[in-house]
């Protein structure tokens, strides 16, 4: 019978942890969210020695408080989970502030295995640690690793198992002032009495109550003994014994480093090097930019084959299938409604993998961090984070990608309003729609209204930020402070990793929602309306008066006949909610001239609209309802209903706005008459 | 327009190298005296290990003139000004 | 402190700097619809913002000849992140020509009359004079941990 542990994988950010949590469970790995939260959480699991290992990796922080959601999600589940082992991975060229982690730990009183990663580069550096006299100083074992290799692997399991079976487990005791260490014993003293405390380590929890910490307190308040805790906690002062417990810790780390390693910290490094250049006053901003470029071509103009494969592979899947089903609704449903479905979710893999396979390597190099650093006073400006910038300029190509590569943004508040404004960004499938209508109505001008739109949609984007940020996502600000890592060569092997479980995710995830809503949109433009005598899903019925969908655009016209537009245009922008380049498509439908764009522009020109509706209808575009790829992966992304539908609605209200001003106002004012 | 108080405060007091983070300029070095600020943003500060008696060299500013980049116990960290202007050092000769 | 460059640094530097961005400037100036003539023989056809980019990649070399001339050792470090940007930028460019290759035989209605060449660009053969760069200072440069991060990318 094999043994079953829980191994928690604990560790700064940046330390190799993903490397190490890949190597040890290779393809054995499922990731899905915390409950109740959208951090990230990836489990794997590890058969080693007959023991049956599941791998927990926990979000990466740099310590235990409780200011941030990943520090508070890391502890309760290293204090109420209590896994056998808890592994840190370490950074062995930034040893001082990774134990400052260790330290906190030990106080956790767990099982704890150091692996000491980076090895190589810290050699490289000219750093010379001795792991055995760390290992002896810390009493915890130390095990050498170099992530990106796989190197130590199994050195470091067999680690965890040793100290598995070893009975002694100490409390580890890092001692403070007198005065502290009076106060920690009064309150353990109280603590362990009461018996809804023995869950957790007394010593740690009576430091945490002194320090202040909120949810710590909250969890006294819950028992018997808190107004006896409270009055030891009165008399220290929190914010004084917090510095000296910090100051403490970094004190205790410092005396160990002397002993157990010679750090060279003489010459200039090789990352110092780049970051002169690219962090350059002048030319950090071009380089920047010139490397979005780059990521923006490879994105989509390298991915446009793809696509296309997968449009024609579907195009005709859906067309043998139309032929071999001689039911004619059904030859629909399957083709133009199952099929067609499926290939609107795949289309977008394409982007979606080599988006993140780049943002993988500049996020492993470390160059993303940089990214941000260069990047933060324009976007603090509008509320927003500088590693908001990166999805907010991918949303030009595609705001699927876009909206998933906010991943990258570690605080929730600025994640979810970059988030929620990174459909405004004009992304390439709203193009055809504004050639069509800018060519058809403005000639000569359609570049500058084009211009126009992408600039609006810019506009619209940090300015709703910024009100969000001031209005319904108001609250304390949470500090910048963020490390730059030194720079790091990506392994592939990490980035196609990191890519796949993307692209998984957004087929799982967004995938059913974008499929539920295609075959939707296809049930509604085939089923006829009631009182018509059409078929269901004959041609004569499909997207016209005689469907559903139709009699929808009808009962939508007095909504939108303020914008200047009729029933038809209706239609066409529900149907645009599929994909908003079916926007033209289903007008040349609606209109009668079928797939020719010329002359659905010559009868649009000749008065089926006037310019100034063709321009709301442009700004319409742009702002209402994303495709349903979008609120596919703004539900994945966000992890709630609410927020999708408060975005759904904020667009569609702000589409309307604009829209009305520019019709009403315009032909009021007699502007383009 | 937020740092000016603070900086009047904390340049004319006793020791006239005693100033916030932010008036500092890049390649100087700096020793770092306390950590004020609310409670959230301190403790974090302190994690990171800025504590007092921590040597902190001042790198660069980005390219648009915040956040600003420091290096500390090996490693690079940056700030926003805000941030920065929370910490107050005095500045090694 | 010895210095860690020496006169092929300077050349190269300023080679490449000058060369890189007179070639970006060409692509913007043929962008802006100003016909300079070279745009069949150099291949390079009009392209605002890929200009843009060996604009940049020539103004980090020059900026690194600026300051090595000037004698400030760390100048070198912009020749190695141009070196970098330059490499980084021909693969990019080798991706678009493979796609576009790719897609003329998917839809080759839409490449009437297009030749693999006109996706060939300047950023493809100006990189290969740093992967010249590059394997000629081999030895010079590993010392330096840039090189590290600079071969395998
Ligand atoms: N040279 C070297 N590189 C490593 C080692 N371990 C990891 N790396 C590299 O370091 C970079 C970051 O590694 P990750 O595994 O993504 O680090 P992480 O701790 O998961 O980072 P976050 O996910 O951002 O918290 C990658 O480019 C890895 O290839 C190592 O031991 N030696």
């Amino acid at each position: 019978m094999t043994e079953k542990i829980t191994v928690a994988l604990a560790g700064n950010p940046n330390v190799g942890k993903t490397s190490i949590f890949n190597a040890i469970t290779g393809s054995k790995q499922h990731v899905g969210n915390w409950p109740g939260v959208t951090v990230e959480r990836k489990i794997g699991k590890r058969v080693y020695n007959d023991v049956m290992m599941e791998i927990v990796d926990l979000p990466g922080t740099y310590s235990l408080t409780a200011y941030s959601l990943d520090e508070i999600i890391a502890r309760d589940f290293i204090i109420e989970e209590k896994p056998d082992v808890v592994v840190q991975v370490i950074d062995a060229t930034n040893l001082e502030r990774n134990l400052y982690l260790t330290t906190q730990l030990m106080e956790l009183g767990v099982r704890l295995v150091i692996a000491l990663n980076m090895t190589d580069l810290a050699l490289a550096k000219g750093d010379n640690i001795d792991e055995k006299k760390m290992q002896e100083f810390l009493e915890v074992p130390v095990v050498s690793t170099i992530g990106s290799k796989g190197n130590g692997i199994e050195g470091l399991l067999e680690a965890a198992i040793d100290e598995l079976h070893k009975t002694r487990v100490t409390e580890n005791v890092f001692t403070y002032d007198d005065q502290i260490e009076e106060n920690v014993e009064k309150l353990r003293a109280v603590l362990e009495s009461d018996p809804y405390f023995a869950h957790y380590p007394s010593r740690w929890f009576s430091l945490k109550l002194l320090e202040g910490d909120e949810n710590i307190i909250k969890k006294a308040k819950e028992s018997n003994s808190y107004s006896e805790i409270q009055k030891i906690m009165n008399q220290t002062d929190a914010e004084i014994l917090e510095a000296k417990v910090a100051d403490q810790r970094y004190k205790t780390i410092q005396t160990m480093l002397r002993q157990v390693c010679n750090i060279n910290t003489s010459h200039l490094s090789g990352s110092d090097m780049v970051d002169r250049v690219v962090t350059n006053k002048v030319l950090g901003i071009p380089i920047f930019l010139s490397l979005m470029w780059a990521a923006f071509e490879v994105t989509f103009t390298f991915g446009t084959p793809f696509m296309n494969i997968i449009d024609i592979f579907f195009g005709w899947l859906a067309e043998t299938a139309t032929n071999v089903i001689s039911v004619p609704w059904l030859a629909s449903l399957v083709g133009e409604g199952m099929i067609a479905g499926v290939g609107s979710v795949i289309i977008f893999l394409p982007n979606i993998l080599l988006l993140f396979f780049m943002i993988s390597l500049m996020e492993d190099s470390g160059y993303m961090s940089r990214a941000a650093f260069i990047m933060d006073k324009v976007m603090s400006k509008f509320g927003l984070h500088g590693k908001s910038f990166i999805p907010l300029v991918m949303g030009f190509g595609c705001n699927v990608p876009a909206i998933m590569a906010a991943r990258t943004i570690e605080d929730s508040r600025d994640r979810l309003i970059t988030i929620l404004v990174a459909p405004f960004i004009s992304c390439g499938a709203r193009l055809p729609v504004y050639i069509l209508l800018a060519g058809a109505f403005f000639g000569r001008d359609a570049g500058v209204v084009i211009f126009g739109l992408y600039a609006l949609g810019i506009m619209v984007a940090v300015l709703s930020a910024k009100l969000m940020r001031s209005t319904i996502l108001k609250g304390e600000d949470t500090p910048f402070i963020m490390e730059l890592p030194s720079y790091k060569l990506p392994t592939l092997k990490g980035s196609l990793i990191h890519m796949w479980e993307r692209g998984k995710i957004y087929l799982k995830k967004a995938g059913t929602i974008i499929l539920i809503g295609v075959v939707g949109v296809w049930l509604l433009a085939s089923i006829p309306a009631p009182g018509s005598n059409g078929t269901f899903a004959s041609e004569e019925v499909y997207g016209t008066t005689k469907s559903v969908i139709g009699m929808i655009g009808q009962v939508l016209e007095p909504l939108v006949a303020p914008l200047g537009f009729d029933w038809k245009i209706a239609v066409a922008l529900v149907f645009g909610v599929v994909a908003k380049e079916i926007v033209v498509g289903s007008m040349g439908v609606l209109y009668g001239v079928g797939e020719d764009e010329e002359s659905l522009s010559n009868i649009l020109a000749a008065g089926a609209m006037t310019p100034l509706a063709a321009l709301g209808l442009m700004v319409f575009t742009l702002l209402y309802v994303p495709c349903f790829a979008c609120i596919g992966v703004i539900k994945r992304e966000t992890g709630s209903w609410k927020w999708t539908l408060f975005q759904l609605i904020y667009g569609t209200s702000l589409a309307w706005g604009f829209a009305f001003v520019i019709y009403q106002g315009g032909t009021r004012m007699g502007l383009l008459a | 327009m937020l740092g000016i108080p603070t900086k009047s405060k904390h340049t004319k007091g006793h020791n006239m190298n005693e100033k916030t983070l932010d008036f500092i300029e890049p390649e100087t070095s700096v020793k770092v005296l306390k950590v004020t600020g609310q409670k959230s943003s301190r403790k974090r500060i302190l994690d990171m290990g800025l504590t007092p008696g921590t040597r902190v060299d001042v790198i660069r500013r980005a390219p648009l003139g915040d956040p600003v980049e420091f290096k500390l116990k090996g490693y690079n960290l940056s700030l926003r000004k805000r941030e920065a202007e929370t910490v107050l050092v005095e500045v090694l000769k | 402190m010895t210095r860690s460059y020496g006169n092929k640094e300077i050349t190269f530097a300023a080679l490449a700097g000058v060369l890189y961005a007179f070639f970006g400037l060409l692509h913007i100036v043929e962008g802006l619809g100003i016909d300079t003539g070279m745009a069949g023989l150099l291949f390079i056809p009009g392209d605002i913002l890929g200009g843009f980019c060996l604009l940049v990649i020539g103004a980090v070399f020059l900026n690194g000849l600026r300051e090595m001339l000037q004698g400030i050792n760390a100048g070198v470090s912009f020749v190695y992140v141009g070196i970098l940007m330059s490499l980084i930028f021909m693969a990019v460019y080798l991706l678009i020509m493979g796609g576009n290759l790719l897609d003329s035989f998917l839809v080759p209605d839409d490449y009437e009359g297009w030749s693999v060449m006109e996706s060939f660009r300047p950023g493809i053969y100006l990189g290969l004079l740093s992967l010249i760069g590059i394997l000629y200072w081999k030895d010079s440069f590993s010392s330096n941990e840039v090189l590290v991060f600079l071969e395998g990318a």
